[in-house]
């Protein structure tokens, strides 16, 4: 028992350690004068503003057809609803350069659809517009896949009861079926806005300009070197850590009384 | 108040065949049969939840058929009760009442009342977690009730409480029956329940309605032996019929009385219902109340609950089962054992046939 409990925390400590010493190792060697001056350059204050404003919107427009994509998973029997579920997943399996290129071959300028979004005035190349679409391509699957758990774990007979009750299929949706799922949606939309704000390459090749805090750290890295990369890199993540240590926190289970 | 007419339902690979019912106002009809049977996807049906591939439901002499759930206003208890865990008992219970848009005075009255009636008034505040199976039934009775439903629809309430509360939760249906005058479809595969609830039986396996009565007549004329198997009928004993002469493996039975004419006209092979209380060890002697008396060895004995059950083994090979109480046991003049020879006699009372 006791060699048991020794080896299984030793190996999830050599993986926590994986993680943090890289991180550690970049905070401790940022200098608090330069992360001060960093934070207050504009170009750094509007690419990191850009980038969880920009998530912030993939996320919140994703919501709106990913909750009721979610509930026909998790609910409804309908033929080819494995390939649904497979395409679903598919953005977390293909390179992100290449989610990039194909978004692009379709929201840019040749194709249709970018064209008749280009008479609406939205344009997806090179905007705020396209990094979001972007950033929504390859984090859907996050939301989608936790909101689908979370009403797989409502219990059906809930809704019906409702039904018999007297409530319509739109009551018995707003007033059980999504007050029960609340937290697994929040955890997937908190994990779909991080995976969003950490998103490259499918950002990189629809839309370099504006700059999101991934590009401008690499665009930095690329130009001035490690030291200038840094600091913008540190101030993400010291952000990131605050803003989702207090989402999760939020999203945590009650505990039962 | 409540009538299917040949109500047929598809659910993947299980079907309902050609349901008809006619639940009474102020019935308590009780829906007996074995687990996987159908009685849940048939309440369902009832309550509107799956559509029927045929046939038609009349609510309150009105075609319901194609009415949604919402519109039926029938109350549904689960076994699990289905409390909505993120509300308090008092909000499960208004759930309904809150869709009516009912003033919330009237709510709250109407509630307070309803868990007064049901003795959950203590737990209103509580969320249904933190409840025991007794407590959160009688809130998922209430959450129905108070909508005072054409018919309440009851999903085998009793089966996950234990064995003391079941009893009391079963005299409490039995209350609130008797002083609501609410009509209940209660569905369930237990038999002490079915008994002890219903003023109307059905017994219904495999998607069929085998059988329906008032329960001593079902009980005293089972129409199959599955009905008889069904509701633990211990002798089922195959036999035959020549006009009125009725043969089985024990010998010749003295039936007179024959439970219906049209069996009478098709049977020749039949099956012989012998409950086990009407086989009794050392009949009296002078009065004939018995359709068969004989000796019979002794082949096992098993001790129960409050009571031994005997397993009696006649030299054709038939067999038959019957039960005493320890006191009865107790009272017999003389001790038996396991292999000794018994006189056996089987009560008129009790026994009837039917077709094979």
């Amino acid at each position: 028992m006791r060699n048991f409990k020794a080896v299984i925390w030793c190996l999830s400590t050599i993986l926590i350690l994986m993680i943090v010493i890289p991180l550690a190792r970049m905070m401790i060697a940022a200098d608090p004068a330069i992360l001060k001056t960093t934070v207050s350059e504009p170009e750094v204050y509007f690419s990191i503003l850009l980038t969880l404003r920009s998530a912030l919107w993939a996320t919140l427009v994703c919501a709106v057809f990913g909750i009721p994509l979610a509930y026909v998973l998790a609910r409804w029997k309908f033929p080819g609803k494995s390939l649904v579920q497979g395409v679903i997943d598919l953005p977390v399996m293909i390179p992100h350069t290449a989610a990039g290129i194909a978004l692009l071959m379709v929201y840019g300028r040749r194709f249709f659809l970018g064209k008749a979004f280009g008479k609406l005035g939205v344009g997806f190349v090179g905007t705020e517009a396209g990094i979001s679409l972007a950033m929504a391509f390859v984090s859907l699957p996050f939301l989608v896949n936790a909101a689908r758990d979370g009403f797989l774990s409502v219990d059906p007979r809930l809704e019906r009861v409702a039904r018999t009750l007297g409530a319509t299929p739109w009551r018995s949706f707003f007033k059980v079926s999504l007050p029960l799922t609340w937290r697994p949606i929040l955890s997937g939309a908190i994990m779909m806005w991080a995976r969003g704000i950490s998103e490259f390459g499918a950002v990189i090749v629809l839309a370099y300009h504006p700059m999101t805090a991934p590009i401008l750290i690499w665009e930095r890295f690329q130009s001035y070197g490690l030291k200038y990369a840094r600091p913008v890199a540190v101030v993400l993540i010291l952000l990131c850590l605050i803003i989702f240590s207090l989402l999760r926190w939020l999203a945590r289970r009650p505990r039962e009384a | 108040m409540l009538r299917l007419e040949d109500i047929s339902v598809q659910l993947g690979a299980f079907r309902l065949k050609n349901i008809s019912l006619h639940v009474e106002p102020g019935a308590y009809l009780v829906l007996l049969g074995p687990t996987g049977t159908g009685k849940t996807v048939l309440l369902e049906t009832i309550a509107g939840l799956h559509r029927p591939t045929g046939g038609k439901t009349w609510i309150n002499g009105k075609d319901a058929t194609h009415w949604p759930p919402e519109k039926r206003h029938l109350g549904v208890v689960y076994q699990d009760y289905a409390l909505f865990p993120h509300l308090t008992v008092h909000e499960n219970i208004a759930f309904g009442l809150h869709l009516e848009k009912k003033p919330r005075g009237e709510i709250n009255k109407t509630v307070e009342e309803m868990a007064g009636f049901l003795e959950i008034g203590h737990l209103l505040k509580r969320r249904p977690g933190r409840l025991s199976g007794g407590e959160q039934q009688r809130v998922a009775l209430a959450r129905a009730l108070v909508l005072k439903p054409y018919v309440l629809l009851l999903d085998e309430p009793l089966s996950a409480l234990d064995r003391l509360t079941r009893g009391r939760l079963r005299r409490e249906l039995k209350r609130i029956h008797g002083e609501l005058g609410v009509t209940i479809f209660h569905i369930t595969h237990d038999l002490p329940e079915a008994f002890f609830l219903a003023d109307y039986l059905v017994i219904m396996k495999d998607g069929s309605i085998l059988q329906e009565d008032r329960p001593e007549m079902v009980l005293r004329r089972p129409l199959s032996r599955t009905v008889a198997e069904l509701l633990g009928i211990e002798n089922v004993l195959p036999g035959t019929k020549e006009g009125k002469k009725y043969l089985s493996g024990l010998g010749i039975l003295d039936i007179a009385e024959l439970p219906s004419p049209e069996a009478e006209e098709r049977a020749e092979a039949v099956y012989f219902s012998v409950p086990g209380w009407s086989v009794e060890i050392f009949p009296e002697k002078g009065e004939n109340p018995y359709v068969w008396k004989g000796e019979m060895r002794l082949a096992g004995m098993n001790f129960m609950d409050g009571y031994v059950e005997l397993d009696l083994a006649y030299p054709s090979g038939e067999q038959l089962r019957t039960s005493l109480s320890r006191r009865e046991l107790g009272n017999l003049r003389v001790s038996i054992a396991v292999g000794a020879s018994v006189p056996v006699g089987i009560l008129k009372e009790g026994v009837h046939w039917f077709p094979r």
